[in-house]
């Protein structure tokens, strides 16, 4: 049983990482996202890492995959909740999340998406977004 | 006067459970020596990457992970965790501590990192040879509490 | 035996006070100010080492969760050297604020700096600078979609008096 919930708030998927989560669980959580993307076509996805203890190398890239692989199927992904401890931690590291968009909780996490997905939906035929996280 | 025992616990691996199970007790020494939130994140997220490493290329994931209170020369207190297993070693440990496309993405061995994150770190491998991983953390006097938000 | 606890409370009450007190100079060291809904200042003053950067990241970070702030402008006017090492350090505080959703703005940057920089080959590209603290409040009101408008016809507003209308 996979120990990350998703839900689905109408064209939003909202997944919620549990404390923990090990490579497995992790990498099973990229499949079932990018499989529900595909499946409800849905726009956005929230990643709430905010019970995460821990953000290593592992973890640091499957968020950076998860949040590539949707774009490749038309969805905006932004995690919302890193922990200062932690977000210290992955700066120290050296994991550039790069491409990958944040927000403090949920609530930001939700506006950005929004205005994110709000401007995705003219297209992008440039391929150049203007944003200084990319 | 109580002379308490130092701290150490050792924590065999075998497997990826190993993982979690190895950065979870990490973290628990941590905190339990006084060390701040964001000292304790780092341990724990160095004895991952370490353990990873175990788990991935020791056979049959096997190795093991010691993790013990120390005090410095100045009686400072710390903890030193020892990573070891019987794979097939680092051949070019120069170049396995060098940042490079890997560490940054995720992929490699994940030594420089753990090196940024620790006090001191020391390897000893070579090909065929395991290898023995030591790093250091010592505690600051103020260790700074970050609180979580939700 | 009573005398030997009383000296040892004393002893650490005395600990406990440097221990405040030490905590004291640090906040002191690194005050983030909070300039406006959503917009955080760090102004830093000299050197920046190792432990130090560590201590204002934390101190920054922190305030980024309690306010839920958007912007920090870090302004390193009283930074007397930029080398490396600084460098190194500030672009840690740009990244570990923008993983908890706040944009990082620097401002005080001197033309030596500038030229120092550009002789490291160090990209500070992905970091939005201005010359002034007034000129990065311009930027982050601007990005916040505020305005500073002038009233018209208003009368200059003794700031003596208690009962301001705003």
């Amino acid at each position: 049983m996979p120990r990350v919930p998703v839900i689905r708030v109408g064209n939003v998927l909202i997944a919620s990482v549990q404390e923990d989560v090990n490579d497995r669980e992790a990498t099973d959580l990229q499949d079932e996202l990018l499989q529900l993307l595909e499946r409800t076509g849905a726009m956005g996805v929230i990643l709430d890492v905010s019970l995460l203890q821990l953000i290593d190398s592992f973890l640091g890239r499957m968020l950076r995959e998860i949040a590539v692989g949707a774009r490749l199927l038309g969805a905006q992904t932004v995690v919302v909740g890193i922990q200062p401890a932690v977000a210290v931690t992955l700066v120290e590291l050296g994991l550039e999340l790069t491409g990958v968009r944040t927000a403090l909780d949920s609530e930001k996490g939700l506006r950005l998406l929004h205005r994110l997905m709000t401007h995705t939906r003219a297209g992008n035929w440039s391929g150049n977004e203007r944003s200084r996280k990319d | 006067m109580n002379a308490r025992e130092r701290i150490e616990l050792i924590v065999p691996i075998e497997g990826e459970s190993g993982i979690v199970n190895a950065r979870s007790q990490a973290r628990t020494i941590a905190r339990d020596l006084g060390f701040g939130m964001v000292d304790q994140s780092r341990i724990a997220t160095a004895v991952s990457e370490l353990t990873r490493n175990i788990v991935r290329y020791a056979s049959g994931g096997r190795g093991e992970v010691i993790i013990r209170e120390i005090a410095g020369p100045a009686d400072q207190p710390g903890v030193e965790i020892i990573v070891s297993d019987e794979g097939p070693g680092i051949a070019d440990i120069a170049n396995a501590m060098r940042d490079g496309v890997s560490s940054s993405t995720g992929l490699g061995l994940g030594l420089p990192g753990t090196r940024r994150l620790m006090d001191e770190m020391k390897v000893e491998s070579g090909a065929g040879q395991g290898t023995i991983i030591t790093i250091r953390k010592w505690r600051r006097r103020s260790a700074n509490q970050l609180t979580l938000h939700d | 035996m009573s005398a030997s606890n009383d000296a040892m409370r004393a002893s650490e009450r005395q600990s406990r006070t440097i221990e405040e007190q030490r905590q004291t100079i640090l906040e002191l060291q690194t005050p983030v100010i909070q300039v406006w809904d959503g917009i955080l200042a760090l102004p830093i003053v000299g050197s920046v080492d190792t432990a130090r950067s560590q201590e204002m990241n934390e101190a920054l970070l922190q305030k980024i969760v309690d306010t839920g702030a958007e912007i920090v402008i870090l302004d390193i006017t009283g930074v007397p050297v930029i080398d490396t090492a600084v460098a190194k350090h500030l672009l840690e505080t740009v990244s570990a604020s923008r993983l908890l959703g706040a944009d990082v703005l620097i401002v005080g940057l001197s033309a030596r700096m500038a030229m120092t920089l550009v002789h490291l080959g160090l990209d500070l590209s992905g970091v939005l600078t201005r010359t002034t603290m007034a000129k990065g409040l311009q930027l982050a009101f601007a990005r916040l979609g505020l305005e500073v408008v002038h009233r018209r016809g208003a009368a200059s507003v003794s700031l003596a008096t208690d009962d301001l209308e705003v």
